[in-house]
């Protein structure tokens, strides 16, 4: 009883970061709000490898921590320019992005909840089936993110917030495929690698900017 | 057991009438001694009230009869509600069955409306400055509050302020569930916006962070006094829910032993105004747009996690 509660307030934080980072405007602190979620995912993977006696689990925080956690972090902060604790991006209208946000997370979840979530999860599930709706917010938060703002880094942790809902979700269904798992955690390193070069050119996508000839 | 229940409406209406003026008092005092001041009287709040009395009262030129009303009549309104909701008998007393929760939260609107409305007839600039201000922040305030009360009558099926408090104290584990936890703290934030506390509004006649006060600019003598009374009382009616309801349900009682509530109340009122304090002095006011911030994110979390209680076992 106590765990479940647990896993329910640690599922809640995440969904909280995943605010923060939305209504933030310095860079520096969006990615170590995302640091803080992926701690906070990786101890909710613990909490569970301890109700369920699994090692794979373990090795799945502490993955986690050490990928997620440590490495894109500090790839991520080594492309912020020196100044790093003063940039920011402009025209961040919190209350406008909060309230689009939480229309568009709830409206997303609810009708694919109702459509499709609804008659296939509740036998696979490991607190019941309602414990889905945190990884689909989080997913919905990350697209959201994405859409919203125009700074490469910003986008690049919106798609870090998606894959962290990835792995949210897995957690939740039992039983894990810890190789799918790898796979997303090496998807995810690559990517920041990745755009961690492309940064180095152009640090803000402008919406229109793919479509010029 | 009529006699009884008149004695304990008669106890509650006038605890909350007489005492709030105190908690602000003790509040200021406790404040002052924190910032190594010495700071007022605890009953400097009683000797305003006072002095404002004795004073003339000024009618601006071109204000109507709801200039001189509408300090009473909200007055009257925050009376009323001091019936209604469990500030300090946990059980029904006379008028209680007249509204029920949203009852309440739509009373708090009203007598903030009328109050609106009396600081917009005064035709100054300053005045209608705060009220465009309150406007403006509040509609994310009342849907706040509104939302918070929603989510506490599903957790409890009822939405009897009296009823909620009762199953809280009855069922402990309940106090800890998420959904109980983000209103309380959705309600705090509100309680904070709403008394005018420091991240928010740093009380006194700056027109630079003024919100609340720029509606008594224009009032003076015996109005005055009226509407400073009136802010105490809804201070202390919204600090009283927050603890009654929300934070710490427990310790009151009702019946032949009900005059043993006034020490419980007052010791919960201290506790509370300790985390007032310490919020108060440690966090620097924020700039006035980012009002709009703070109650956005009260505002999400409410109903985030209203979504979350029908879903959430």
């Amino acid at each position: 009883m106590i765990i479940t509660s647990l896993v329910y307030l640690l599922s809640a934080l995440v969904l909280i970061t995943a605010f923060y980072v939305q209504g933030q405007r310095y860079i520096v602190s969006m990615i170590r709000g995302q640091f803080f979620q992926s701690i906070l995912i990786a101890s909710i993977s613990f909490l569970l490898a301890w109700l369920e006696r699994s090692t794979d689990l373990v090795i799945l925080g502490i993955l986690l921590i050490v990928l997620r956690g440590i490495i894109v972090t500090i790839l991520l902060e080594r492309r912020v320019p020196d100044r790093k604790h003063y940039i920011f991006e402009d025209n961040v209208n919190v209350p406008y992005l909060f309230i689009i946000d939480l229309i568009f997370i709830v409206v997303s979840v609810f009708i694919i909840y109702s459509l499709a979530f609804s008659s296939l999860v509740p036998d696979y599930s490991f607190l019941g089936s309602s414990d889905l709706l945190f990884p689909l917010l989080l997913f919905f938060q990350g697209i959201f993110l994405i859409t919203s703002r125009k700074s490469t880094i910003t986008q690049v942790i919106g798609y870090i917030e998606e894959e962290n809902s990835l792995v949210l979700f897995a957690l939740f269904l039992l039983p894990i495929p810890v190789i799918i798992e790898a796979s997303v955690f090496l998807d995810v390193l690559a990517l920041v690698i990745i755009s961690v070069i492309v940064n180095k050119e152009k640090p803000v996508h402008e919406v229109m900017e793919a479509l010029r000839g | 057991m009529a006699l009884l229940l008149l004695e304990e409406t008669i106890t509650q209406l006038l605890f909350v009438i007489l005492v709030s003026p105190l908690f602000a008092g003790i509040m200021a005092k406790f404040k002052s001694r924190v910032e190594s001041r010495k700071g007022q009287s605890i009953f400097q709040p009683y000797y305003d009230i006072a002095k404002y009395m004795r004073k003339e009262t000024l009618i601006p030129a071109g204000s109507s009869g709801l200039f001189l009303y509408l300090p009473y009549i909200s007055f009257g309104v925050y009376c009323l509600i001091a019936l209604i909701i469990p500030v300090l008998i946990p059980a029904p007393i006379y008028f209680t069955a007249s509204a029920d929760f949203l009852g309440g939260a739509i009373l708090f609107t009203l007598a903030g409306f009328l109050k609106m409305v009396a600081a917009i007839d005064t035709r100054n600039n300053f005045s209608a400055m705060g009220v465009s201000r309150i406007m403006s922040f509040t509609f994310l305030g009342e849907g706040t509050l509104i939302t918070v009360f929603f989510a506490v009558s599903l957790i409890t099926g009822t939405n009897n302020p009296y009823v909620t408090s009762a199953y809280l104290v009855d069922h402990p584990l309940s106090n800890l569930t998420l959904v109980h936890v983000f209103a309380t703290l959705a309600f705090f934030m509100i309680f904070l916006y709403e008394t005018g506390k420091i991240p928010l509004e740093s009380s006194g006649l700056h027109e630079l962070g003024m919100i609340d006060e720029g509606m008594n600019y224009e009032y003076s003598g015996k109005l005055l006094a009226i509407n400073k009374w009136s802010s105490y009382m809804k201070q202390y009616l919204l600090g009283s829910v927050l603890l009654n309801v929300f934070l710490i349900p427990w310790g009151l009682t009702s019946g032949a032993s009900f005059l043993l509530d006034l020490p419980v109340m007052f010791g919960k009122w201290l506790i509370l105004i300790a985390i007032i304090v310490i919020i108060e002095t440690s966090l620097s006011k924020i700039r006035l747009f980012k009002i709009v911030d703070f109650l956005a994110a009260a505002f999400t979390f409410s109903i985030l996690f209203l979504f979350l209680t029908e879903l959430i076992p």
